[in-house]
Parts: C-alpha cells; structure tokens; sequence
C-alpha cells in the first residue's frame, strides 16, 4: 500500500461477502458531484490501528461549539448584502475567488493597515450586536469590536496560511464560522502543523500564539478528512473492537466566517519582531525578520538555505531530474569546447547536457556536490559570492534558481557581479529566478497548474516528484503587487485577510500566487523522515519535520534593473520560464 | 577532484593576489579508466594552463612523460592526447588538501570533492 495516501477499510462478515463485494466494487466508476472516482479494492490481513494522539490546539486557541443557534445563523447570513460590496463580483467570479466584505472600517490589502481616520458608512450590523455581548459577557473579549470581515468560502475555496496584521488591531480575534464546516490549519515556525476542525455554529477566539504566531489558513479543497466521532449517518454500525476507524471525508459545503476586530487606537507598543505575544515562549523561535547586514543574512541563509538545503538533498535531487528546455538550448547553442561554470549546480542537472563543453559545477551544499560527483561531474564547495575560478576564465555560466536565495538585495547583486567577473569578454550568462508574477500571458505556471495532480493539504507528505523547485497545491487568484502589464490578470487585491509585517518574512502556501517577495516556502523533508503508518492523518503531520527555504521572489523587471547595476555586461534578453524571470548577459 | 577541475580552481582568499595554481597535498589517489574521446580533449587542452596541468600530475607522481611544454599539431597526435585525457580525467584525488601557493591556507578534499568555502573573516 502506497503511503502518504487515505484508505477505508471495509469489514465484512464472512470471505463470501468480502468477495462478492470485490468482484461487484473493484474498478467501479462512480459518480461523485461533477467528478467521477474510481474504486479499487485490495484485501489486506489486517487493519494497522494507531491510537491517535491527541493534539493540542495552539496556545491562546479556544474553539466554542454550538455558540449560535441555527435561528441565530440564519439571521447572521441573511444580513450580509453581498449586492453592495465595492468589489468587482465579476473578476471575483471569474477568479473563482472567494468573496468579501468589511463593515465598520475597511482593511486596506496595500498597506496591510487600517485607515482609522475613515470608519466605513456602514458599522457592524445589529444582527451581529448579540452574539458579540454573549462573547463579552462570557469573557472571551474585553471590548466591543469594531471592525468586521465577512469571508464566503465556496467549496474549493481557501485562504493562504498567514497571520492577521498585529499593528492595527488589538489582541483578540473572533472568528464565527456560518453556514458549513472546514478545516483550518495553523502552522508553527517550527513545523508543527495543527488542523482543527471549526463546525458550523461555532467561534473561534484567537489570542497569544496562535493570534500572533502560528499562521492560520483554509486549504482551498473540495473535501476534508476529519475525525468520524460524530456519527450522524443512520447507516453507522458500532465498529468492532480493534477496528475502529477514526476518520472521514467531508464534502465541504459553502462556509461565511464573521471575523470580528477592535481596532487598536494608538500604536501597539511592541515595537520588535517578536511579535506583541503576551507570553513568549523560549522553545519557539519567532518567524525571522529580513536581514539588514551581511552577518544576518548570511545566518539567515544558513538556516532557511543551507541546511536544508544539506537535509533534503537527496530527496531534491530525485525530484529534479529534467532540465529545463530554454536551459539547454543555451547550453547546446555554446560552441564546442567552451568552458561552462554551473554556480550553483544542485544535483549537477545541467553539467551533462552539452557534452561538447568543459563543464564544471559549484553548490553551497556538500550533500549536492556528492551528488554531482557520483554522477562523474567536476564540482566542488563553494559560495556563490566568492567562486574560487580565475577572473576571465570562462566562456559562459548559468546561475539557475539560485540567487532568489539571497536576502538582500546587495547579496544578490554580488552573487551577479561574481558571476560577470568569470566571463570572457564577449562571454555569456544565463540567470533564472523565481519570478512573483506566476501566471504570464495568461499562461499559469507549472507550479500553479499542477495542484490538481495532488493530494490537497499533503504538501508536506506528497510523494510525487514535480520536476520544478516547487511542491502542490491550490488555486487562488493571482495576487500582483499592482503594476497591471500586458498579458497579466486583472489585479485583485483582496487576497488576504492579513499579512506578516513589521519585516517578518510570510510562510507561503505552495502552489498559490506569492503574496509578498520575502518568503519562506515549505518543502517536505522527503526521506529523512521515515513514516511508520500509512495510515498518517493530517493531524499528525505535524511529525514529518517541514524545512522552511528562504526565496526572494522577483518582480518583472527586477532581474534586468539588478544586472543593469553590473559595470562591463549588458542584458542581451530576457524573458519569463516557467514562473522565472530570466536574463542573458553577454559581457563586454 | 580531477586534474580538469584543479586547473581551474585558484585561492580566493582574501588579499591574495598569486593564488594560483593551488599546491596539491594528496594522501589517496585513484585512477578511472574514462572514455577516450580525442575530439573533446583536442579542444580542452587550448583553454588549459598547460604548466599548471604538469606541476600538478607531477605533484601526483603521475606525470609519466607528458612533455613540459604543448607539442605542436597535438590535434592529430592521439598519442599525445591520449596521455593528456588520462591526466586530466582518468587521474582522481579522493582525498588530500589543495593549498593557496601564497597564503598556506588549506582546502580540503574529501570523497574526491574539494570544499572552498572561505571562514567570515577570509572573505
């Protein structure tokens, strides 16, 4: 049985029964909403039973169930006039988006911030007045908020994991959940990952860490697998000992959130990147802020590049096994003989290509130079800011999906100038980076498209090799940071409840557009983690350790603006690859 | 590390102006048997530093008689560049130390791959 995968065992009463239910199920198409699933059945000896561990929630979390009536619910929905938004509910359709609305003071998605100067024309509803004076009465906040976001949820639709804006906003958060079911996910710097059921009728108090912290979000999915105590289907049969099962899917249906906030009137005192967290907690390192000098960016690189790189370094490698096609061209278009410097060469993919060419390869990560050499190429150790080649000595070098790696911008414009200093005059360099902008002429990249190749919300388990240096999931319009060029989407701007700011860096969700250009992306730790079930549930994926990698992703134009600083070389091209921006310097 | 990849290596540590070629101290040395391909080596041995390439077999004790300077109309002489393809890819240092020639710092070569990652302050 293939791990990382979900599985229903079925018991029957007798072979015979188990029989005819393979022979008539087996390979059966059915019909299941618009798509159809097919069944495969397999006969095992035994069913493997964990005793699932109970998670706790985060810190400061408290889940209130039943906390409005159905009457109550009704009532709240009924009073959300979808009809008067200001937003464009066309683009937001077409985008498949899900929709939203802001009473009492309108969160500005540009600036992450409040205008406290220019409360909305229409305040909280009345409809809302006594489900917030039960929350007041029953202590879960001190003040009536003001400020509140109406969030519609579709099935298939989410919200990136991210953490609500501290500055303009006191510390509680209330978040009722209307109309349908999900599962929400909040995610620790650390790694753990804690999914958590929010019912319907329920409210969500959020404070201290997981307020501050741990980043929360909704897998944009169809379906969820939650725990299968509540039994309401009247086909339900008692589970025999030892064969209880503890999970289930649920189809999700449409879900409104009433996300309730104070606005914070003078500005919160915090005033460091620990976040304004009451109670620190020293196990837990808060997400780090962008660096400012060489020392902490090269400490930042250590931790988010190097020593994951170093940690995940053979199972990346088995995952990037294909060469990109405009890559090779530029190699096997160098004239015979030329000699090539890969600075930066990962697993050595791009050494063999032209075996017309004197190749010679240098990564960060000794784990990858091992690999590259295994594999009969020349590579050795070494930075990418300082290359031990001589000035001049070489006719071309590619700098593939590497200086994105780099946390400020001075970094990247050495790591650009080292590599200008290795050029012959007339030589050529190749550079790729990860571009922000993922979709370009209208063209999705691959690292958007191929969610529907995975399994939703597994990002950290999924075994499936993607050939890009990029890992599942979901489809949420595409975020710009505004400047509209042609063959872009219309900008929409209302990704995102709220952002990390004070210079922390967000944790991004994979597979969605990128909402801000510092980020840290997970990627699973693939073979350095063994599973021992395969019957792991979401909630326990928090025992597969998620590396976090550092990227700086660029805007169009960035890469040329960058090069453009080098002194001796100009931008011969440049175009975009696959969710990359992409130059060729020719020097002179 | 081959003989290729040593040719153009050079110290980059910080100030050091006279940094190559990089002193060998080998303490294993494994020789491959490589597929000959004298179209390849023919086109390698012009963007080689042809002194740097003898000093090193030599520190090897695998010079044998490659001559000290480049022999002439070396494309058509398979003999010749037979001999240089076995020095410049058949020779392999698995492990041992490259050395910058003018500051003595030491890089070390482990499973064939030399580390030249520089300290903080050598940069």
């Amino acid at each position: 049985m293939p791990p990382h995968k979900p599985y229903a065992f079925v018991t029957y009463r007798c072979e015979e029964s188990a029989l005819k239910a393979y022979t008539h199920l087996n390979g059966q198409k059915l019909q299941c909403g618009e798509s159809s699933v097919m069944l495969y059945l397999a006969y095992v000896s035994s069913v493997t039973h964990e005793e699932e561990a109970s998670v706790p929630l985060p810190e400061g979390l408290v889940l209130l169930e039943d906390f409005v009536s159905p009457e109550e619910e009704a009532l709240l929905l009924a009073a959300v006039d979808w009809s008067s938004t200001n937003d464009d509910v066309t683009a937001q359709k077409a985008l498949k988006h899900r929709r939203v609305k802001h009473y009492g003071f309108e969160f500005r998605y540009d600036n992450n911030n409040v205008d406290k100067d220019k409360p909305l024309p229409a305040g909280i509803p009345a409809e809302c007045l006594p489900v917030l004076e039960r929350c007041l009465r029953n202590g879960h906040i001190n003040v009536m908020p003001d400020q509140l976001t109406v969030n519609q949820y579709e099935s298939g639709q989410g919200i990136p994991p991210h953490v609500d804006t501290h500055s303009p906003f006191e510390d509680t958060i209330l978040s009722l959940s209307l109309g349908a079911k999900t599962v929400m996910e909040f995610r620790h710097p650390d790694g753990r990952v804690v999914a958590v059921v929010l019912p319907g009728r329920s409210l969500l108090v959020m404070k201290g860490e997981s307020r501050y912290v741990w980043t929360h979000g909704i897998t944009p999915r169809k379906f969820d697998m939650v725990p299968a105590c509540e039994q309401q289907s009247p086909d339900h049969v008692t589970p025999e000992p030892g064969t209880r099962s503890n999970l289930t899917l649920s189809k999700r249906g449409t879900r409104t959130s009433f996300t309730f906030r104070k606005i914070r009137l003078e500005p919160c005192r915090c005033g460091e990147s620990e976040g304004a967290s009451s109670t620190p907690s020293p196990s837990t390192p808060p997400p780090p802020a962008l660096p400012c000098c060489h020392a902490d960016a090269a400490r930042l690189e250590e931790e988010y590049v190097h020593r994951v790189y170093d940690a995940i370094a053979s199972h990346f490698s088995s995952t990037r096994h294909s060469p990109w096609p405009r890559v090779c061209h530029f190699l096997s278009s160098l004239p015979p003989g030329s000699v090539l410097a890969d600075v930066g060469c990962g697993n050595g993919k791009y050494l063999g290509v032209n075996p017309e060419m004197i190749a010679v390869g240098c990564d960060r990560s000794s784990a990858l130079v091992q690999i590259c050499a295994e594999r009969g190429f020349h590579a050795f150790v070494s930075d990418a800011l300082n290359v031990p080649l001589r000035t001049a000595s070489c006719d071309a070098c590619i700098s593939i999906a590497v200086i994105h790696h780099f946390s400020t911008e001075e970094r990247r414009l050495a790591a650009v100038r080292e590599l200008v200093r290795l050029l012959k005059p007339g030589g050529h360099a190749l550079i790729y980076v990860w571009a922000f902008e993922q979709e370009y002429n209208k063209q999705r990249s691959k690292y958007l498209k191929d969610h529907n190749k995975e399994h939703h919300g597994k990002e950290n388990l999924t075994k499936n090799t993607s050939e890009d240096r990029r890992e599942p999931h979901g489809k949420s319009a595409m975020q710009n940071s505004g400047h509209l060029e042609e063959g872009y989407e219309p900008v929409d701007k209302k990704q995102d409840v709220g952002k990390v700011t004070d210079g922390k860096l967000s944790v991004h969700t994979n597979r969605t557009a990128f909402n801000t250009q510092d980020l840290l992306v997970p990627c699973p730790s693939g073979t350095t983690q063994t599973s021992s079930s395969h019957l792991k549930s979401e909630s326990e994926s928090h025992l597969t350790p998620v590396f976090h990698r550092y990227y700086h992703v660029f805007h169009q134009g960035e890469l040329e603006q960058l090069c453009s600083q080098v002194d001796g070389v100009k931008v011969q091209s440049s175009y975009h690859d696959q969710g990359n921006w992409c130059v060729i310097l020719e020097k002179d | 590390m081959k003989l290729l990849t040593h040719n153009m290596l050079t110290s980059h540590v910080k100030g050091v102006t006279k940094g190559y070629p990089l002193l060998i101290k080998a303490t294993e040395v494994k020789v491959n048997e490589v597929e000959f391909n004298p179209q390849f080596v023919s086109r390698m041995i012009p963007k080689l530093e042809w002194g740097a390439l003898v000093h090193a077999a030599e520190e090897l004790g695998h010079r044998q008689d490659l001559p000290g300077e480049l022999v002439q109309d070396f494309e058509k002489n398979e003999d010749f560049l037979k001999k240089v393809h076995r020095v410049l890819l058949e020779v392999e240092v698995i492990e041992g130390c490259l050395q910058c020639p003018e500051s003595g710092r030491e890089f070390p070569i482990s499973k064939g791959i030399p580390n030249m990652l520089l300290n903080e302050d050598e940069v």
